[in-house]
């Protein structure tokens, strides 16, 4: 093991083994079939709900219930921008901003509560959302939904290759919020969001407040919501009411808690945990589908609070308590939102 | 004149439901400092219960008071066997472990149930009397005057048994209470499957007018935790009240008010929250709290 540490810390290597994972993932749809390019693009743009709300539950320790409104309000903007034939820039720009700003006037209420109440507000989001969204027929669709054809693959990509250019764009698009929320959480902002989880008073005497950053994590977790509901767009082309609906935050929430709180992996793993396994669960049984959800959730809860991506420290700890002794202080111990809490 | 009374009987009766579970979670909270989000889901459990029961054959009434007595015993259980664990931990985990419960249970009721639709047949006569030109029906007022009567005992309870005592010093102080020699763990017990006996109240109550499905009270919850925040958390008769004030108003709301309607009312105590929140952060009637460090 500390061999491998220490070739780890060597920056060629870690710069090699980077470049490697994403010629990988360049590779990866030219070799695979349409179904499956369609299923990692979907992780993606769910592994970026994920992490928008890692930003303000993981990091801030603010529970969320509300993500999937962001998710759905990108998805809206997207949809409505397209079909006026907007730049797909300024699109993209307002998919980012309508959220964020909407993010920011919930977040100035939610957050003057403290403890819990952003969870009890922020419930009534996707709630309203979907009515509202239903009443909105004009810009919305009504129950219909509204469909977008914006990315299929130019001529000179090939004019069939359509789920390996949209793997592309979702791939570009997540990767570049994964390396900015990576740089922010261990950043001086990301520094201030774990104080005022750990302690909202110790925060304020040093100056934080923890008002503000709340309403900043918020903020900026609704805006990476309208990020994947753009790329969301991207992959189904289509949105209605129902991708908003309530059941669907209570999975998001679940894929990121079962995903790792508080992490930058987890937040992937979240993703992928959203997509694949409700396939998995439907070809078992379709109405068994909450059931088994449920259970997971709880039984991650009670044996890994960490999360999946807690897994490789939980294995090295044990291993460490067998050779007898060794770094005990290498694996911290986790709660469900992210490390844990001292008081 | 007809109209408004009528809307104001039913925004009472749909508030009182509102309010029984609001009431619940405050009943947990109070104990536990954690906001149970499977309250309602444990409430429509307990009404598929007292239909499962039905279909036994039992008597309506009986069948819901059966329904509500394993409630109780299985509210205590979750306390016990699930919620005693992440009691003493993160508040925000526990959060996560009652929506995990919400959708177990959503999931139990999915898979024996179905998803479909189901009749419950009401405890009072669907018809209704006039007072005043306006025409209430029995089971508005019926559900209305049942869960006050709930509340009067339950405030009873609180004030003039042993039990109630013991259940406020524990939701004061759990650690001196325990140092008085109060079994603790037996009374968070007591708590839990108090709430989930009013829950059970609330969701057959309630069960005739939405019909059952596994998710039928997820707005009502919502409701809930409006009133919850709206009366502050520290005071169960300002969350009933606040229940109160929400049903009437939306229902008043979506008649009177042209944009609101019928589908968006569920906004309607919501922005009465935000207004709230901006002017009065501890809730209507809450204190608020000074936090040691």
């Amino acid at each position: 093991m500390p061999k491998m540490k220490q070739l780890w810390s060597n920056r060629w290597v870690r710069l090699g083994v980077a470049a490697l994972v994403v010629l990988i993932l360049v590779l990866a749809p030219w070799n695979l079939d349409p179904a499956t390019n369609q299923a990692l693009a979907r992780v993606g743009v769910f592994a970026v709900a994920v992490l928008g709300l890692n930003v303000i539950m993981g990091y801030t320790g603010q529970v969320s219930l509300g993500q999937i409104f962001f998710l759905g309000l990108g998805a809206y903007v997207t949809a409505y921008g397209v079909n006026e034939d907007w730049n797909i820039a300024l699109v993209f720009l307002l998919a980012v901003v309508i959220p964020g700003i909407a993010g920011y006037v919930v977040a100035l209420a939610a957050a003057r509560l403290g403890g819990l109440a952003i969870a009890m507000v922020t419930i009534a989001l996707p709630i309203i959302g979907v009515p509202l969204a239903k009443r909105l027929s004009d810009v919305t669709g009504g129950s219909q939904g509204t469909s977008a054809r914006f990315t299929s693959a130019p001529d000179w990509f090939g004019a069939d290759l359509d789920d390996i250019w949209q793997y592309y764009i979702v791939l570009a698009i997540a990767a570049a919020v994964f390396v900015l929320v990576h740089n922010l959480v261990r950043g001086k902002f990301g520094r201030a969001l774990a104080i005022v989880k750990e302690n909202e008073a110790v925060a304020s005497s040093m100056g934080i407040s923890p008002y503000r950053y709340k309403v900043m994590a918020f903020t900026i977790a609704a805006m990476i919501g309208g990020v994947s509901g753009f790329l969301y767009m991207v992959v189904v082309q289509y949105t209605s009411p129902e991708t908003l609906a309530f059941h669907h935050s209570i999975n998001l929430l679940a894929s990121m808690v079962i995903g790792g709180a508080g992490s930058i992996a987890g937040s992937l793993l979240g993703g992928a945990y959203y997509v694949l396994v409700p396939n998995v669960t439907n070809e078992i049984d379709p109405t068994l589908t909450a059931l088994i959800q449920g259970v997971i959730l709880l039984v991650v809860l009670f044996v890994l609070p960490g999360g999946i991506a807690s897994l490789p420290r939980v294995i090295r700890r044990l291993f460490q308590k067998k050779d007898g002794g060794g770094d005990r202080t290498a694996g911290r111990p986790t709660t469900a939102t992210g490390t844990l809490k001292t008081h | 004149m007809g109209t408004f009374i009528q809307l104001v009987v039913d925004g009472l009766a749909m508030g009182s439901i509102y309010g029984a579970i609001a009431l619940a979670i405050v009943l947990v909270n109070q104990s536990t400092g954690m906001i149970n989000f499977a309250q309602g889901g444990m409430a429509v459990l307990s009404a598929y219960f007292a239909y499962a029961l039905l279909g036994m054959g039992l008597p309506l009434i009986l069948a819901i008071l059966v329904a509500v007595a394993i409630s109780f015993v299985l509210g205590a259980l979750i306390e016990r066997l699930l919620m005693r664990r992440f009691e003493s931990g993160d508040p925000d985990t526990a959060v996560v472990v009652t929506i995990g419960l919400l959708t177990l249970i959503t999931g139990i009721a999915g898979m024996v149930w179905s998803y479909n639709n189901l009749q419950f047949p009401s405890l009072f006569p669907p018809d209704s009397f006039s007072v005043l030109g306006a025409a209430v029906s029995w089971r508005s007022l019926g559900t209305f005057l049942t869960i006050a009567a709930i509340m009067v005992l339950l405030q009873l309870m609180f004030q003039k048994t042993k039990v109630g005592l013991a259940l406020r010093a524990v939701a004061d102080n759990p650690k001196s209470s325990a140092f008085s020699g109060l079994p603790v763990g037996r009374l968070l017990m007591i708590g839990w499957g108090l709430a989930a006996a009013l829950g059970a109240v609330a969701g057959a109550l309630v069960a005739p007018r939405l019909s059952l499905t596994p998710g039928m009270l997820d707005g009502a919850l919502v409701y809930a935790l409006a009133a919850v925040i709206l009366g502050g958390a520290s005071s169960p008769i300002g969350v009933v009240f606040a229940a109160w004030l929400i049903g009437v108003l939306e229902n008043l709301a979506a008649v009177y008010v042209p944009f609101i309607g019928h589908d968006l009312k569920i906004a309607v105590p919501f922005v009465l929250l935000f207004v709230v929140l901006l002017v009065r952060p501890q809730g209507l009637y809450g204190r608020k709290t000074v936090v040691r460090v």
